[in-house]
């Protein structure tokens, strides 16, 4: 249990995905500009990604390997995460108008966000067992809405700030993330 | 080889049955108008970018 623990707390904080692998950088800077934007999309990246980690590890045991087409997990990857965006977005359209209007437009962009492919590829790559796979996808995207939030909030403020002419937009945002990142390193001794 | 390429065709017939369907299906009313609003970068040709949705709304 504790290992779990310290799994998440590791694969959320310390090993943050956007502050320490530099992933998932586009919507970071392209929907930080509200923080309601951004809890949008956090909650669309969650959904997103451990649904499509469940579906590739499942298939990769169960199809993958018995068949000897371990070599072929990328493009599986690439597919059903693809297929699987597809997939929510026409189901939220169908039947859930609410959720489509605050998901729905942010599903398309999830599908280029490479920590979603990352996340898949790591569940495979350590080997995790179906529970601590569960538990990393669950993390890593938690990590990603956490950082989106923090800098959407600073963005806000930032817009009302006398900022320099050059730095303004995306220059002074990726200085921002520069001090996040150096701030996130101070949890490194956590567990 | 052949395994694996029955395996791609299924793989990629299951990915573009389900983007007809996607596309087939309606996009509930009220909802034509929300787009995201990402400007983060210059690439021209990704769908969330403003001009691709100035084109889509010129071809309606």
């Amino acid at each position: 249990m504790s290992n779990l623990f310290a799994l998440f707390i590791t694969a959320m904080v310390i090993n943050n995905v956007v502050l320490t692998k530099f992933l998932g950088m586009c919507p970071l800077l392209g929907v930080s500009r509200k923080a309601s934007s951004a809890i949008g999309m956090g909650t669309a990246v969650i959904f997103v990604i451990f649904g499509s980690s469940v579906f590739t590890y499942l298939l990769y045991y169960q199809i993958l390997v018995p068949l000897k087409l371990e070599y072929m997990d990328l493009i599986t990857f690439i597919l059903v995460i693809a297929a699987f965006v597809q997939f929510v977005e026409m189901v939220l359209k169908k039947y859930s108008m609410g959720l489509y209007k605050a998901l729905g437009i942010y599903l398309p962009l999830i599908t280029t966000n490479c920590v979603v492919l990352y996340v898949t590829l790591v569940n495979i790559i350590e080997k995790f067992n179906f529970i601590e796979m569960c538990v990393y996808s669950i993390a890593v995207p938690a990590g990603f809405m956490l950082i989106l939030y923090i800098f959407s909030t600073i963005r806000e403020r930032l817009d009302t700030a006398d900022v320099p002419v050059y730095f303004k937009g995306n220059p002074i945002a990726l200085i921002v993330a520069a001090l996040m990142a150096a701030i996130f390193t101070a949890f490194a001794g956590l567990v | 080889m052949l395994p694996a390429l029955l395996y791609l065709a299924v793989l990629g017939g299951l990915y573009a049955l389900v983007y007809y369907l996607n596309h087939k299906t309606p996009v509930p009313e009220g909802c034509e108008e929300i787009i995201a609003a990402c400007g983060s970068c210059t690439t021209t040709i990704c769908g969330a970018h403003p001009s691709q949705q100035v084109k889509e709304i010129k071809n309606v």
